[in-house]
């Protein structure tokens, strides 16, 4: 049996799940995993009748024949075209969620900072490892999977104080392989009081197949800590991606959150944010761009528990041709969280009339003295717009993807990296319905 | 063969015909004014020479440089060498002031076989238009009239007008909101244009703007049609007796 408006997950894939449990850890780290696929099957995999999943034909990619994944060496040349975070960022790169030590580099990281890949984590320390895995608030079905299935990832500490001057780029790379395969990474990140990481998340794929990554970024922010953290997805070729990000913010902590979505057959984000201390900030924005027939799912929720907290969100969608966004925003404030602000904002560019857009905006407020809003737009291009730069002699053509970019540029004036700022101008470019037209000299919004 | 030939031009927006069998020529090298009151028609018309999609010409037709204009496309009309400053230009942010005027001027050569300009060539162009116009520096780093004033926004136009050289510009109330000072900019970079294979047609409600860019001819429209046409003196005339006069007549 499973919850209400689920579905059994397919025996392939419970038979792959128990086979990998009766290998595994032992101890507490074993229990815990025990515990989480136990939830898993209990709950099962949500079809597009429970609300937060309405959009999401997710049991229907689920349903695949996974197989283990095999051992994947992408080019060298694949992983170069996506570093970023200039020439000195230390780098960890997973293929189907295994951590390749060879093109990886996190030596020389400053006093204090610690990077490591889950399996060394939990090999060295598996009692910490098991007591961080458990602490993820309301887990879901696919956090429990990862709970129960993760080998690999990383593990990410700062000490109190600790500012690393160059950026940490954790590279994923879905590697296609015959059958499909699922991979279940979990990163952990920690900073300690007044530490602060500019966090580079890319996502990549390197031939066709069913790559299905179900990817847990877990991370807590002591007082005054400050985490960048921004994300790039570019996995065209039959991939899927869901991705959960969970962030707690202590006192005067502050997250910057930027996300950008330009391939992948499915991509679901979740987001799921809380300020638990007095002061705290969490900036997020985001973009996405699916076509033909991609899907795209983001889910933010912001739990304002404490006073004086600001959050604000700031989505954008441009989506084409026969492709899917759906965007879910919740913010809530608690009882006591008095003096806050929260903003959301969700506009959304239709570019074909078989595109589909839903945008659910919520607020749930239990407080006093808060100033809140929020606002979705679904919409086309500006006519008035249009024809003032055709009568300026651009044509049609230029003019759409001129105000097509312009349109997904203010997310991209929003990235700190300036490389991952260049990929990603480029991938809309090469995204966007006549971008080839565009002159990419000057074009920097 | 005037340059600009409009005959018995009628257009319709929404059902309502607000342009009523209007006659117009134009010859090169002359400046023409349109002056009537509000909601006569003015920039209707000059929307729909610029080709507006949301107006419907339902007679008449129009020739620019012998050309149909009306089955040209805005682009085509921009690359034939028609103008239009616009009595409200449109915000368009993200996109650079900068950046929107080199695409402009290269999508303008290419469609005439030229080659593209030299990137210095066009900041030098560029910036010496700046300066007869009297925009900031800055204002061309930023968004295309996003957060720009009423005042800049129409110096904005005018820069346009001299870096693109059109060969034949309608400028729609470019003189309302401005002050006396960015009216004498507007008319220097207008008559600094001026030469025999030009043409203008300048749209104005007011006669102030006429007295630094003196016309060739003065045209009255009152609901949707030229009611009288004239020298220079009919501007100075209509400041006096105001629109009434015509205003009955056409009643
Ligand atoms: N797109 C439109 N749809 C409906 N009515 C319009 C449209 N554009 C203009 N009009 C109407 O046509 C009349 C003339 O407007 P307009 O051309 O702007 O006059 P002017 O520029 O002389 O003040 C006005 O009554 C105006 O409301
Ligand atoms: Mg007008």
């Amino acid at each position: 049996m499973v919850a209400a408006r689920h579905r059994a997950p397919a025996t392939a894939l419970v038979r792959l799940g128990e086979t990998r449990l009766a290998h595994a850890d032992a101890g507490a780290l074993a229990g815990v995993r025990r515990e989480a696929w136990r939830r898993f099957l209990e709950t099962g995999i949500p079809t597009t009748r429970v609300e937060d999943w309405k959009y999401a034909r997710i049991d229907a990619l689920l349903a695949r024949p996974f197989a283990a994944p095999g051992p994947a060496e992408p080019a060298a040349g694949t992983l170069a075209a996506a570093f970023a975070g200039g020439p000195r960022a230390r780098r960890l790169i997973l293929a189907n969620g295994r951590v390749l030590a060879g093109p990886s580099h996190v030596g020389g990281l400053p006093p204090g900072m610690r990077v490591l890949s889950l399996a060394e984590a939990i090999a060295r320390f598996p009692e910490r490892v098991a007591e961080v895995l458990a602490e993820v608030p309301d887990p879901g079905p696919f956090t429990d999977l990862n709970t129960a299935l993760a080998e690999d990832g990383a593990w990410i500490e700062l000490e109190e104080g600790v500012r690393p001057e160059v950026p940490l780029q954790l590279l994923f790379v879905a590697v296609g392989e015959p059958s499909a395969v699922m991979a279940h990474p979990r990163v952990v990140v920690r900073l300690g009081a007044g530490a602060r990481l500019h966090l580079i998340e890319s996502h990549l794929a390197e031939g066709a197949g069913h790559v299905l990554t179900n990817l847990v970024l877990q991370v807590r922010l002591d007082e005054g800590a400050e985490l960048v953290h921004e994300k790039l997805q570019a996995a065209e070729g039959g991939h899927a991606l869901l991705a959960r990000t969970s962030v707690r913010l202590a006192t005067g902590a502050r997250l910057r959150d930027r996300v950008a979505t330009v391939g992948g057959d499915f991509v679901r984000n979740e987001l799921d944010v809380r300020l638990e201390g007095e002061g705290g900030e969490a900036l997020m924005a985001g973009l996405y761009l699916p076509r033909d027939r991609e899907q795209v799912d983001t889910l933010v929720r912001v739990h304002h528990h404490a006073p004086r907290c600001h959050s604000d969100q700031f989505y954008k969608g441009v989506v084409e041709d026969r492709a899917r966004a759906a965007f879910a925003g919740r913010i809530t404030v608690h009882p006591g969280a008095q003096d806050t602000d929260a903003y959301q904002q969700n506009r959304n560019l239709l570019l074909s009339d078989e595109a589909e857009v839903d945008a659910k905006p919520e607020l749930e407020i239990f407080a006093d003295e808060v100033r809140c809003s929020h606002g979705a737009t679904v919409g086309g291009l500006d006519e008035a717009a249009l024809f003032y730069l055709r009568t300026r002699g651009i044509g049609r053509a230029a003019a759409e993807a001129l105000l097509t970019y312009a349109f997904a540029g203010e997310v991209v004036t929003r990235f700190d990296d300036p490389e991952l700022a260049a990929q990603l101008r480029r991938a809309i470019l090469a995204r966007v319905p006549g971008g080839g037209m565009l002159d990419p000299e000057g074009l920097v919004a | 063969m005037a340059m600009l030939e409009i005959e018995n031009l009628h257009v319709t927006a929404d059902g309502k015909e607000i342009v009523r069998g209007l006659d117009l020529a134009v010859p090169a090298g002359e400046v023409h004014a349109i002056m009537g009151p509000n909601g006569s028609g003015k920039s209707t018309l000059a929307y729909v020479l610029a080709g507006r999609e949301d107006y419907e010409v339902t007679e008449g037709r129009v020739r620019f440089l012998g050309r149909d204009l009306l089955a040209m496309e805005p682009e085509e009309r921009a690359a034939a060498g028609l103008f239009l400053a616009m009595q409200y230009p449109v915000e368009i942010p993200g996109v650079s002031n900068t950046y929107f005027l080199r695409q402009a001027v290269n999508a303008l050569r290419k469609a005439r076989g030229e080659p593209e300009m030299k990137p210095a060539e066009f900041m030098k162009r560029l910036r010496e238009a700046a300066r007869t116009v009297g925009i900031r520096e800055e204002l061309l780093r930023r968004d295309l009239n996003a957060d720009f004033s009423g005042g800049e926004k129409k110096r904005n136009e005018i820069l346009q007008l001299l870096v693109l050289e059109p060969a034949f510009a309608i400028l729609d109330e470019t003189d309302s909101g401005l002050d006396i000072d960015a009216l004498k900019a507007v008319a220097r970079a207008v008559n600094g244009l001026r030469g025999p294979e030009r043409g203008f047609l300048v749209i104005t409600h007011y006669q102030r703007l006429l007295e630094f860019i003196v016309p060739d001819r003065v045209h009255v429209m009152v609901e949707g049609r030229i009611v009288r046409s004239g020298g220079k003196e009919l501007a100075r005339e209509l400041e006096e007796r105001g629109y009434e006069p015509f205003l009955r007549e056409a009643a």
